[in-house]
């Protein structure tokens, strides 16, 4: 199993990555530098699983040549599933990604990172609710501390395509 | 089934309306540093303290380093070890893995120190660990440490304006500041910029004009004292050469769109994880390099090449930049590593103005051979054009550089 | 009263009324899209960029692009 991690620049990607991967990490080409991305393993239920840290981009439509790389990583990448992580505090814009990449038929989970940050700034998110519209797991994590990591790799095995059009009835529909 | 932005936004303001309550929140002490550091009122100021900081900081601590421990290890131990130890004083390995030596009174000499013994071993090996490793570790310590802090957007909306000027814009300052360390990896991050002409023009310039980690610590541990002059020199050309490829080269130049992340703690680890892999990556490149460089440049002494490069150049050297001949040497060795030719310029005898001169020239005249070979990834087209604007760069601004001297009356 | 959001002072909110076409696409996973509501918190002088906040986001856009968007201001 293959599984990307995406979402947008600063949301403590990298921070993920590296919480979920071992030491056999590879950079593709020169480390450091913000655009080509670290390829990790992690176990998940005795199988190995191959994590790739996709560079961060706001939406399919990239804007300059590291999203492009993001965009052509999705795209080159069918088989796989996709940990969507989400800054909790700015979750409108991070759903907006999330459904784009469901929109081109990935299964997806979502990571609501940096969740104490949204607590402290009062905002309250209805995950239940987020999860029945979406029709994805939505797991609340703080990815400096590790909570809600283990959460989210258990929670892998249940991601699958969604249709969009449930997602529209499920909210009510368009307007 | 797609959605078009409009449909795709429509969807997320009902999902939104139904989970998300945004409560009673108050402006945090971070919210204000945040909003404080990039009012330009406030902003400018903090950011040229900021640059100063990391300037002093990077200053005396490869200072302290460098000549308060690595000095005295290679000058008083390691040297006078591998003088006496290496077998063959005086034939021809010796000379290029130890010592050249010297003249003095009419009887060869062996050196007293490891700027001057030119050797592989001596010279090489002190630049790369003595110099350049304090330098860049520093460096790429607080480089990680504005980036984590969450510093460096706020710099680019701050700077924006001024590269504008150039055809580029704010988030530029990454790329260019990452250069400082070593030039490869600020290649690679000309990819955050847009079109093709933004990219150029940054690969250009940085390949250009901004000298590398190595040679700024070799330059702070050498010429201390025309640092300023130099550097100086190089930002003039930075933004005088920008400004003219703005103006010829075709293509657009977007506009500036970026994210401005609210300020975080560092985490350690993650900071540690990204200076080791930058310096892991640098001395895959530095180490063979400057023990190569070392050698080539040894051999090419040697066998007389550079003795007849030397006199064929003079006309140009003397006459059109007013250096000495002897620069030819040192030239020829920063194509491979640019901190070595500073080092060897360093015990050449000259002017301090023409040791200025000399230096900005190692500095623009060639892109070490790493970042030459990383350009060519990005394209050969792209490589060949930053060649022509090179030679055409190193000739006016040479020249120019010379011409002001001779008006202020110190050429 | 509608305004250029370039033309918007330090501290003024609004409510976005249009943008103009193909730079909807670029703004849009920024989170800045017609409807939504915005506050200006820095202009940096000599035709710099601004910076606006939206959704508790900062974000910065050049003044050419800021002259495309246009704000309903909040009277």
């Amino acid at each position: 199993m293959k599984v990307l991690l995406m979402g947008h620049p600063n949301v403590g990607k990298s921070v993920f990555f590296n919480r979920l991967t071992g030491a056999n990490v590879t950079e593709s080409n020169y480390p450091g530098t913000t655009v080509d991305f670290t390829k990790g393993y992690m176990k998940i239920d005795g199988e190995d699983v191959e994590l790739i840290d996709v560079p961060g981009t706001f939406s399919l439509d990239p804007k300059d040549k590291a999203e492009e790389v993001a965009v052509a990583i999705l795209y080159e990448n069918k088989d796989v599933k996709v940990i969507c992580v989400i800054d909790a505090s700015k979750i409108e814009r991070g759903v907006y990604l999330a459904l784009e990449i469901l929109e081109e038929g990935y299964p997806i989970v979502i990571a609501l990172n940096m969740w104490d940050a949204a607590v402290d700034k009062n905002i309250q998110i209805d995950i239940n609710n987020l999860q029945r519209i979406l029709g994805v797991a939505v797991v609340p994590t703080v990815a400096i501390s590790g909570e809600g990591i283990k959460e989210l790799t258990s929670r892998l095995k249940e991601a699958r395509p969604v249709e969009i059009d449930d997602i529209i009835r499920n909210a009510g529909g368009l307007t | 089934m797609k959605l078009t932005i409009d449909q795709r936004w429509d969807l997320i303001d009902k999902i939104a309306k139904q989970t998300i309550t945004f409560g009673e929140y108050r402006h945090t002490l971070k919210d204000a540093i945040g909003e404080f550091t990039v009012k330009p009122l406030t902003g400018i100021p903090i950011a040229i303290a900021v640059m100063y900081a990391f300037w002093s900081i990077f200053g005396s601590f490869a200072g302290f380093f460098t000549d308060g421990f690595f000095v005295r290890l290679f000058d008083a131990y390691w040297l006078p070890w591998l003088q006496e130890v290496f077998p063959g004083q005086g034939g021809w390995l010796y000379t290029i893995m130890v010592d050249a030596g010297g003249i003095e009174g009419g009887e060869f000499v062996l050196s007293d120190n490891c700027l001057e013994s030119f050797g592989v071993l001596t010279s090489g090996l002190f630049v790369a660990i003595g110099v350049v490793l304090p330098a860049i570790v520093i460096f790429y310590l607080m480089l990680a440490l504005l980036e984590d802090i969450g510093y460096m957007p706020r710099l680019a909306v701050l700077i924006d304006t001024m590269l504008h000027k150039i055809g580029l814009h704010g988030y530029a300052i990454v790329p260019t500041i990452l250069s400082l360390g070593c030039n490869v990896p600020g290649v690679t991050a000309t990819r955050i910029l847009e079109t093709k002409k933004q990219r150029f023009i940054m690969m250009t310039l940085l390949a250009i004009f901004i000298p590398c980690g190595a040679q700024i610590g070799i330059m702070q541990d050498v010429i201390p004292g025309l640092m300023g002059w130099i550097l100086l020199y190089l930002i003039i050309g930075y933004f005088i050469f920008g400004y003219i490829l703005n103006k010829i080269v075709p293509g657009k130049a977007p506009e500036f769109l970026i994210d401005v992340p609210p300020y975080r703690r560092p985490m350690l680890s993650n900071i540690a994880k990204k200076v080791w892999g930058r310096i892991a990556g640098f001395f895959k490149v530095a180490i063979p390099f400057v023990l190569l460089g070392a050698a080539i440049v040894g051999v090419l002494y040697q066998i007389g090449v550079i003795r007849f490069l030397g006199d064929a150049l003079a006309p140009v050297f003397v006459g059109w930049f007013g250096v000495p001949k002897e620069t030819a040497g040192p030239l020829i060795a920063a194509f491979l590593r640019k901190d070595l030719a500073v080092a060897q310029l360093s015990v050449i005898e000259m002017t301090e103005y023409q040791m200025i001169t000399a230096v900005v020239l190692v500095s623009i005249y060639f892109p070490c051979v790493a970042t030459f070979a990383m350009m060519l990834k990005e394209g050969w087209k792209e490589l060949l054009g930053a060649m022509a604007v090179l030679a055409v760069v190193v000739f006016a601004y040479g020249g120019l550089i010379h011409l002001i001297g001779i008006l202020l009356g110190v050429a | 009263m509608e305004k250029k959001l370039s033309e918007m002072e330090y501290e003024e909110e609004g409510t976005v009324t249009d943008i103009e076409g193909t730079l909807r696409k670029k703004v849009a996973g920024m989170g800045i899209r017609v409807g939504k509501r915005l506050k200006m918190i820095t202009k940096q002088p000599v035709k710099g960029p601004v910076v606006v906040v939206v959704d508790e986001a900062n974000t910065s856009l050049g003044l050419n692009i800021a002259e495309k968007i246009i704000v309903e201001m909040k009277s």
